[in-house]
């Protein structure tokens, strides 16, 4: 059989799609594969309830690779970002709440009643978290440098990286270096003391992680999240016109535009292998594929162990990707609701302004910590920190007039339960939790909800093909970044077997980078000699 | 003593004098440069008789310097002392077994020669919950057989990861010998340095830097369940990495310090553990003889109030009485708290600095308990007087069982079933006890300095208590055995050593707080901001454990300055 592509590409995720887009920009041709009935992957868009449209697991499309957004023009393929003054909205026990704004000095003055020396400092620290994450944003449009390796072009790369570093100013480069390896809590520590604040910017220190706020590195993860937004945004979350499907829409658009063809409800069961180069892909149907490559933007255990054959593999590379910490510590509850949610903290804003961003429970550092501990021995946070959108308060169109969706995400509740596996009666539990904790805060909520959806880790894990249910491809913690992503020494998107590829958030930049992987999989692969 | 003499005698010396000779005429430079009108008596004054301080005093009169240390308390040693604190029962009170004091200072101070002498601690035995335990041996294959028997897999995983970890220690040594470069500078020396540095790295095989990236990133735990399941071995070489510090196994940042352990050298040989006879006074008794033996004055009961500063220049100290002693240099061997923000008037230091100072972590996070004993314990695991009593006692039956006693602590309690770390150093050393009786050693995690309530004496009975019913369970006999007991938080470590908030390390050793940054960006040099002053205790590169590589490397940096 004649080999009719030069790419096929596992998953019509938004990585999988930023990957065959720019592959037929650079006149490859492409097949994508979607095991789903449309395309999105985790950031799909379904029907939670006639007239009501929620998103996968992906509440927050992340940030949009600019250089992606810029070659495909996803603006003129329909995407449009929806901007909430608001980025987060915290009520606090004590009847009081904290709000974040865009807006450095609206955030300073909300500040002041919470803490006058943490509304004076807020600005200072906006600054200096701006440089830092600015130097991750100048890794992450790149390839990961690899330190290691001995070439000419990989000293050079390296040595730009050197040279950047030093451009931050002496100042700013030992703060960077300093900070990376500390936990949220200790850098926090040495800046605010209003529990409210920590417990709010640090919570993004934890998300999708199984760690507390006191662990190493957790500093880094929060600042991995402030990537992409403008100095004193923490927890923006990126909405997208129609939910995040519209992202996948319009990359979707751009690469039909560039003659990529798409089969969705095909699901790839193995990728063949003929004497040590992938050849193709095999459809669940037992339809055969053949292609020059394979590119996969399924997670790395999937496509290393699952997809492909072990067999391939040598034993050390197979303990890498065993050794690959997924750890999913997330589950989602989708709402649809007759009304909007009255939360009875003061400044609440009944319009509904500060409820436009991101609703989270995170009271303070220790809240979220003791929610670890829960987790720590593999039970379920008995008072879980939550993150909450309202999507249809940017977008109504996602549910029917005076009506609105909710998704939350519940944080911890660990893959691995200490005691037995997930089943109908622990979802339904988690689904109580979730209810229990916000009604404290929302009380109208009991009554206004007319249909709900909870999903545990092993939902996500089935539903979207997730590694125990971890959204990013695996945590992002510093041992799992840059050249040890997805595993040390494999950091290109290159695998043992030749033709094929990782294209997936299980590599370089890792989840939240919205088609960065894909991208960046895509320019190594076109850089190849055909 | 002339400086011809001083010249031979350094020259004649072996190891990394080099350091030492080249500069060793510098004294005569020196009256000319200085701007002081009298001629101080010392040339240098170091403050604080701890072991880096003796270290750094020994090298600096080694190379003919005039030097002068001042210690606070009536006896040498800081927190490496031995006491007799119950009549005839001596103890560690503090540091209790050495492995990783540097090797060069051995040699090069001659420390057998006054009196050194360690003896080995060969097996580590890990009590478990079930009667059994997990032990290791001075025998290698004894200890896989051992291992074997809980895990054959972790058996087979044990000799690669020997291995790896020796490779590992062998990359990262020469680093603990060297003075930590500043990236940040644009000094053509300090390139140089980074790029040998970056060099001595990318030479490494990848899979050797892999490995040691993980460990730097990576938890204990973590790091170590890549290799092994064995709980109880899990827990106790994780134990290593807690140490010290104010986290839990499963917290990244507490795999580098499994290093540590591996850095142990005693006459060359890796990984060995030991007392010192005599206990770990001794150590400091030597290095306080080779120091005099090179003609260095010790002063104790000689409490420091502040360093004198004349035009951003240090010119000596100033004593609690009130005498003032000058000197051309002026060492601290204490922690950076006390060295730059008590000794010195913070306004004498760009606020950057303060603000690094007022930041670093100290966190005392470990206790110690010491028994005088009328028998020996009997270890239901493994009853009888045989030699494992001539090793040490982990109680660490798991990751969770730490992960639990970190808890409490995290929210400002001790633990309830804490970790320890037990020693019997008279079954070694039968000085450190009238005969037939014996003297134990505790080291005890966690205990927060910052204590709910704070420490009291209630508190502090309080935790001898959860220590000794935590032992009493592996060791029924011991509340019978158990003649007099000596309980000690971290606050009183802090009062009686002066250790800021009873870290041991002087700073937690924790991946932001080391090398470069320690104790502070771009003053990981041992110099300071105040001229002619210098810092070399454990809050400096390479940092904490009875090492005196920043004693070492501080008279290095001080005599390459030419400051004395």
């Amino acid at each position: 059989m004649a080999t009719s592509y030069d790419a096929v590409v596992i998953g019509a995720g938004i990585n999988g799609l930023a990957a065959a887009a720019m592959l037929a920009r650079g006149g490859e041709r492409v097949l994508v594969v979607e095991r789903g009935d449309a395309p999105g992957g985790s950031a799909a868009t379904h029907e939670l309830a006639p007239g009501f449209r929620v998103d996968g697991c992906a509440c927050d499309v992340g940030w949009i690779d600019p250089q992606l957004d810029r070659a495909l023009e996803l603006g003129r393929h329909g995407l449009r970002v929806l901007r909430s003054e608001a980025t987060v909205f915290t009520p606090l026990p004590d009847g009081d709440s904290l709000t974040l704004w865009r807006d450095v000095r609206r955030t300073s003055e909300e500040l002041a009643r919470h803490s006058e020396g943490d509304a004076r400092r807020w600005g200072a620290f906006s600054e200096r978290m701006a440089h830092i994450a600015g130097f991750l944003r100048s890794l992450y449009v790149e390839p990961a440098p690899t330190p290691s390796a001995g070439s000419v072009a990989e000293l050079l790369a390296l040595a730009k990286v050197g040279r950047r570093l030093r451009g931050l100013g002496r100042r700013e480069m030992t703060e960077l270096l300093r900070v990376l390896p500390m936990s949220v809590q200790e850098l926090l520590d040495d800046w605010f003391e209003s529990d409210a604040l920590k417990g709010t910017v640090g919570a993004s220190g934890i998300t999708s992680l199984l760690q507390g706020p006191r662990s190493g590195g957790t500093a880094f993860l929060m600042l991995h999240h402030h990537v992409g937004n403008e100095p004193g945004v923490f927890r923006a979350r990126t909405a997208v016109q129609g939910g995040a499907v519209g992202l996948a829409s319009a990359l979707l658009s751009a690469a039909r535009e560039r003659g990529v063809e798409i089969r969705c409800c095909s699901d790839a069961t193995r990728i063949t292998v003929e004497d040590g180069r992938a050849t193709g892909v095999l459809l669940d149907g037992g339809t055969e594929v053949r292609s020059r490559r394979v590119v996969s933007s399924a997670d790395p255990r999937r496509t290393m162990l699952e997809l492909a054959d072990p067999q391939h593999l040598q034993p050390d590379f197979v303990r890498a990707v065993r050794n690959i910490k997924y750890r999913g510590v997330s589950a989602l509850v989708h709402l649809a609701l007759g009304e909007l949610p009255r939360f009875t903290a003061r400044r609440a804003n009944g319009d509904g302004e500060a409820l436009r961003g991101v609703i989270s429970i995170s009271p303070s550092l220790e809240y979220l910590e003791r929610a670890y501990d829960d987790a720590k021995y593999g039970g379920i946070s008995r008072r879980p920190y939550l993150e909450a959108t309202i999507p249809s308060l940017l977008d109504p169109s996602l549910a029917p007039p005076g009506r609105h969706v909710m998704s939350v995400r519940l944080q911890y509740a660990p893959y691995r339960l200490r005691d037995g596996a997930w089943d109908d009666a622990g979802r339904e539990s988690l689904g109580d939790l979730v209810m229990q904790t916000l009604a404290e805060y929302a009380p109208n909520l009991r009554d206004i909800v007319l249909h709900r959806d909870v999903l545990t880790p092993a939902d996500i894990e089935r539903r979207y093909a997730l590694t125990e249910g971890q959204p990013d491809h695996g945590q992002l913690t510093l041992d799992q970044i840059l050249f040890m992503r997805p595993v040390p020494g494999h950091a290109r998107y290159r695998t043992p077997i030749d033709g094929l590829y990782l294209c997936g958030s299980g590599s370089h930049p890792g989840g939240r980078v919205a088609g960065g992987a894909g991208r960046l999989a895509a320019k190594a692969i076109l850089q190849e000699p055909r | 003593m002339t400086g011809e003499r001083r010249g031979a005698r350094a020259k004649g010396d072996r190891g990394d004098a080099s350091g030492v000779s080249e500069h060793d005429h510098a004294p005569y430079s020196h009256h000319a440069r200085h701007p002081l009108a009298l001629t101080p008596r010392y040339d240098v004054v170091v403050i604080g008789g701890g072991h880096n301080g003796l270290v750094n005093a020994a090298y600096l009169a080694r190379a003919g310097r005039r030097v002068l240390v001042l210690e606070r308390r009536e006896r040498v040693g800081g927190a490496a002392v031995t006491e007799e604190v119950f009549p005839g029962f001596k103890f560690s009170v503090f540091s209790y077994v050495v492995s990783l004091l540097r090797p060069e200072i051995i040699r090069e101070l001659e420390l057998p020669r006054h009196g050194l002498h360690i003896l080995p601690l060969e097996s580590t035995v890990t009590p478990l919950p079930n009667g059994d335990y997990l032990a290791a041996w001075g025998d290698h294959d004894r200890t896989r057989r051992e291992i074997y028997r809980h895990s054959p897999r972790d058996a087979d995983a044990y000799d690669e990861f020997g291995q790896l970890m020796h490779h590992m220690a062998m990359a990262v040594r020469p680093i603990l010998a060297m003075m930590p470069p500043d990236p940040t500078s644009l000094s053509p020396a300090e390139l140089l340095s980074m790029a040998r540095l970056g060099k001595h790295f990318r030479d490494l095989p990848q899979r050797h830097f892999h490995a040691l990236f993980k460990l730097m990133t990576m938890s204990a735990a973590d790091y170590l369940g890549e290799w092994f399941e064995c709980e109880p071995l899990k827990a106790t070489k994780s134990a290593s990495g807690i140490i010290g510090t104010f986290l839990g196994p499963r917290s990244p940042g507490t795999a580098y310090v499994l290093l540590h352990h591996y850095f142990g050298e005693i006459d060359g040989a890796f990984r060995a553990w030991g007392f010192a006879k005599g206990g770990t006074g001794a150590i400091s008794e030597a290095i306080a003889s080779a120091a005099r033996g090179f003609g260095a004055e010790i002063r104790t009961g000689a409490s420091v109030e502040r360093v004198l500063v004349k035009g951003g220049r240090a010119a000596g100290v100033v004593l609690a009485g009130g005498e003032e002693i000058g000197a051309r240099v002026v060492v601290s061997g204490l922690d950076p708290r006390r060295t730059f923000l008590e000794l010195l008037d913070p306004r004498e230091l760009p606020d950057d600095l303060v603000e690094a100072v007022r930041r670093f972590k100290f966190r005392g996070s470990s206790g110690k308990v010491n028994l005088a004993l009328s028998e020996l314990p009997q270890f239901t695991c493994m009853p009888g007087h045989g030699e494992h009593l001539r090793g040490a006692f982990s109680i660490s039956p798991s990751i969770d069982y730490l992960e639990r006693a970190y808890d409490d602590a995290k929210y400002g309690e001790f633990s309830r079933q804490p970790y320890m770390d037990i020693v019997i150093p008279s079954m070694i050393d039968p000085g450190m006890a009238p005969p037939g009786q014996h003297v134990m050693s505790i080291f005890v995690q966690y205990a927060p300095y910052a204590l709910n309530g704070g420490w009291t004496d209630a508190r502090r009975e309080a935790f001898g208590d959860a220590v000794i019913d935590t032992l009493a369970q592996f060791a029924p006999n011991i509340e019978r055995a158990i003649l007099h007991r000596q309980v000690i938080t971290p606050r009183d470590i802090e009062q009686i050593t002066g250790l800021s908030e009873g870290n041991i390390f002087q700073g937690e050793l924790a991946l932001h707080q080391l090398f470069f940054l320690r104790p502070a960006p771009s003053w990981s040099s041992y110099r300071t901001p105040v001229r002619q002053y210098y810092q070399c205790g454990a809050g400096t590169h390479p940092g904490g454990g009875v090492m005196g590589a920043s004693g070492r490397l501080a008279a290095l940096r001080i005599l390459r300055d030419r400051s004395a």
